[in-house]
């Protein structure tokens, strides 16, 4: 029973892949399964789940954060200067960290949600001035000053070849997940991404939803940007400039669908773990690393195409009950 | 019958810019009574159950719940009061399952409440078999048909402990059968004591089901709450345009039937349709009808290269064709399509008059390179919307703005400017009030006397049977008949419901 479910899961094919792409990279080339090299894979994807996740919600509201990276930089070079500049302590820099995600997140849910301007070009104008602030601030040079144990905490593992960092993201994912599988405001999200209109008209409060989702999104994208300062081990200023397209791919690899109403957090984390694996591998064969964009591109085609089929597939096949 | 008053609303007025939609509207609600409201597109009906749903306040007058003044400040607070809506079209979550959807604005007391979903799904069951569904609530609302999903809409209302459901044209999307269910749903609902308001265009639906009648002319009430049963459909119809219906005294119309302008030969299309046989013959009205999910519509969009035909012969003045698309379709061999959904298939409503009644032409009158002018399509499209008296400030005007009628028009104006020879009109009159929907008639027929080839699909029996030369049945993709119409109304209605319960 328990394996029919997993088969019947929307994700189960993604994850034959998966399970098919490390054992088959792993016979070529076995320096891809060493205890070192699984670390870096799973830091990576780490870090790279919580940026999906924070657009994933977007996703599931049917709307886009272009600011994702600029959000997750500006918290990262807050974050590392705070500490570099003013010697914080690290709780308090995390604290303040955070609350700089939650505020540019609803500084864009509140501006989407009461003009009624599209997501796509409010959050273009915040990833500008975002990344502006960031650019104002540290004059494009990176901290140095980072805390001793939050760079030891982005570069040490547990139980053998675990990375700490998979601890936020492990967190982040459990989170969310149930947050849109098991509670009212993450089934609000996904009825808001599917009907504005039915949403409105049974009474949940649209407005109120996109505000809060953006929010939660700026606050992901924080935890995503500290991430990386730990791993780096400075506030480069450039953090967050490459997350947009990955934070679409994954989602989309994963089966959410861009109109809204549909995302999937374990199809996420599986189409996380599929980019990883294609850098590494292109890494590992000394292919042009410049070529892994390329390949994300396809892969998103690939994803969208593949969604698509299976939309009309359904209204094509499926007779009403 | 119980006659308590559930609802009362006195001397409501709204006014819009440049409107006034409603002007001293009274309206009385009895409990356990259906109560029809009736008027023409724009009378006032929409403001006024907007009124009562808390969408709009009113400027003056008051509404008054089991005789206590409310006002409703929001939709959320009409629905908190126990007045429901069942809006035309669905508004379900598609992926949700029927218990959720039931539940969906009660999932948990604070946002990051736990959804207990076995809790949930138990509890829906009550509501489901109150009206009628047999089904398991954990079942996504996707895999349902429209009407059971209407009937989730009505079990969702109920279950919130409604006093008054307004259900605004309920019947719309429905076969006879569903709706001989609902009206039984209804029946029960009435005997519970919930007050039902139903707004409908079909007559014959109304005066069947309804105790009371509420009819609104131009804002204000022509009939304010009376028992319906002193009614008639002309008196309904002369209550709701001031005049009694136009019953058209049209003479059976010549067709010369020697060579068909359009023949099918044992067609098979990819929609399901199979060994098709059919003849439409210059300048013929012919006339298709059905339930719905009968296949009409997918043969229509068979002809225009929509769907593919898999098999047979398609001849066009006696010379086979092969239709590869929609655009071939109007420019190769003059045959347009009017859709029924004219809102996403037939206007583009963020666009202006000119480029929506023009885009038809575009094709034929741009230059070489492909220049267009606004006035060449003017010149071109302009007879058309002068003919059918579209009425609009200009044609700048964005087409969303205009009224369900004249939307029609312009859709029917495309066509016209196209030149087309065969005309597919699909259920032109859903939605559209019966002045419109008289001089869509002559419309038409005055295509036909032109020459036009009219194949027209309905489910509006009176419709099919003033308009068509001949009428064809369908059943399930299937021909059932054929029957000359000699505008009989018993004899064909007799006629028609004989071959599709053949």
């Amino acid at each position: 029973m328990p394996l029919q479910k997993l088969l019947k899961a929307e994700w189960s094919g993604l994850l034959l892949v998966v399970t098919l792409a490390i054992i088959l990279i792993g016979y070529l080339k076995p320096s891809f399964l060493t205890p070192f090299n699984i670390q870096i894979l799973l830091a990576a994807i780490s870090v790279n789940m919580v940026i999906a996740l924070a657009q994933m919600l977007i996703v599931g509201i049917g709307q886009m954060n272009l600011s994702v990276g600029a959000i997750g930089g500006l918290v990262a070079i807050s974050f590392a200067g705070l500490m570099d500049v003013f010697q914080l302590p690290i709780p308090l820099a995390v604290l303040v960290g955070l609350l700089i995600g939650l505020a540019a997140g609803l500084f864009n849910g509140v501006i989407i949600a009461f003009t009624g301007i599209s997501a796509f070009i409010i959050t273009l104008a915040s990833l500008s001035v975002f990344k502006g602030i960031n650019l104002g601030i540290t004059e494009a040079q990176p901290f140095y000053g980072v805390a001793e144990s939050v760079k030891s905490f982005g570069n040490s593992s547990f139980i053998g070849t675990l990375p700490l960092l998979i601890l936020p993201a492990l967190l982040a994912l459990i989170g969310v997940w149930f947050l849109l599988n098991r509670m009212r405001f993450g089934r609000h999200v996904l009825a808001v991404g599917a009907s504005p209109t039915a949403a409105g008209l049974v009474g949940i409060s649209v407005r109120n939803i996109v505000i809060g989702t953006h929010a939660l999104s700026g606050l992901l994208a924080a935890v995503a940007g500290m991430m990386v300062v730990a791993r780096l081990q400075i506030g480069q200023p450039t953090i967050g400039d490459d997350w947009l397209i990955l934070s679409f791919a994954a989602p989309v690899i994963g089966g959410a669908v861009l109109a809204g109403g549909h995302v999937n957090v374990i199809g996420t984390l599986l189409g996380v773990t599929t980019i990883a694996i294609i850098t590494q591998a292109l890494v590992l064969f000394e292919i042009d690393p410049f070529i892994v964009q390329i390949f994300l591109g396809l892969l998103i085609l690939w994803a969208v195409g593949i969604n698509r089929l299976r939309d009309l597939r359904l209204t094509l096949f499926s007779k009403p009950a | 019958m119980s006659q308590q008053i559930t609802l009362k609303t006195s001397g409501i007025s709204k006014s819009f810019p440049g409107v006034q939609a409603l002007q001293n509207v009274e309206i009385e609600l009895h409990a356990g009574s259906i109560h029809a409201l009736l008027g023409e597109n724009g009378a006032g009906k929409s403001t006024l159950i907007k009124i009562l749903t808390g969408v709009y306040q009113p400027d003056e007058g008051s509404v008054k719940l089991l005789g206590q003044a409310v006002s409703f400040s929001d939709t959320k607070e009409a629905r908190r009061q126990g007045i429901a809506v069942v809006h035309q079209e669905r508004h379900l979550i598609p992926r949700f399952s029927v218990g959720e959807n039931l539940f969906l604005d009660r999932l948990g007391e604070k946002a990051w409440s736990w959804v207990d979903y076995p809790k949930l799904h138990e509890e829906a069951k009550p509501w489901l078999a109150a009206v009628g569904l047999d089904l398991d609530p954990q079942t996504p609302v996707k895999q349902l048909s429209v009407a059971k999903m209407q009937l989730v809409e009505i079990a969702q209302a109920i279950s919130q402990k409604s006093r008054v459901l307004l259900m605004d044209e309920p019947t719309a999307s429905l076969t006879p059968h569903e709706t001989e269910k609902l009206f039984s749903l209804l029946q029960k609902l009435k005997e519970d004591g919930v007050t039902i308001v139903f707004v409908s265009h079909k007559l014959e639906e109304v005066l069947q089901i309804c105790d009371y009648l509420t009819v609104l002319r131009d804002g204000q009430n022509t009939c304010t709450s009376q028992p319906i049963a002193q009614y008639d459909r002309q008196d309904l119809v002369q209550l709701m345009i001031g005049r009694k219906e136009q019953i058209p005294a049209w003479q059976t119309r010549e067709v010369n039937r020697q060579s068909p302008k359009l023949e099918l030969r044992q067609v098979s299309t990819e929609a399901g349709h199979q060994d098709l046989n059919l003849q439409l013959y210059l300048g013929e009205i012919l006339g298709f009808y059905g339930l719905i999910g009968a296949g009409r519509s997918e043969l229509a969009k068979s002809l225009i290269g929509y769907f593919r035909m898999t098999k047979g012969e398609y001849l066009l003045d006696g010379k086979a064709i092969h239709v590869s698309g929609v655009s071939v379709a109007r420019d190769r061999y003059a045959i347009g399509y009017l859709s029924e959904d004219r809102k996403s298939e037939g206007l583009i409503l963020q666009h202006d008059v000119l480029q929506n009644s023009g885009i038809t032409v575009w094709r034929k009158i741009c230059s070489k390179l492909g220049w267009l002018s606004d006035q060449q399509v003017t010149n071109r499209v302009s007879p058309s919307i002068d003919k059918l008296e579209v009425k609009t400030p200009s044609l700048a005007q964005m087409v969303g703005n205009l009224s369900g009628g004249n939307q029609q028009k312009i859709s029917v104006a495309k066509w016209l400017a196209a030149q087309v020879e065969i005309l597919i009109v699909d259920e032109p009159s859903v939605g559209i009030d019966i002045k419109t929907k008289a001089y869509l008639h002559e419309l038409i027929r005055e295509l036909a006397d032109q020459g036009t080839s009219i194949l027209l699909i309905t489910s509006d029996m009176p419709e099919i049977i003033t308009l068509a030369d001949r009428i064809i049945v369908m059943d399930d993709f299937a021909i059932k008949g054929d029957l000359p119409n000699n505008r009989n109304y018993e004899e064909m209605s007799t006629g028609i419901m004989n071959l599709i319960h053949s």
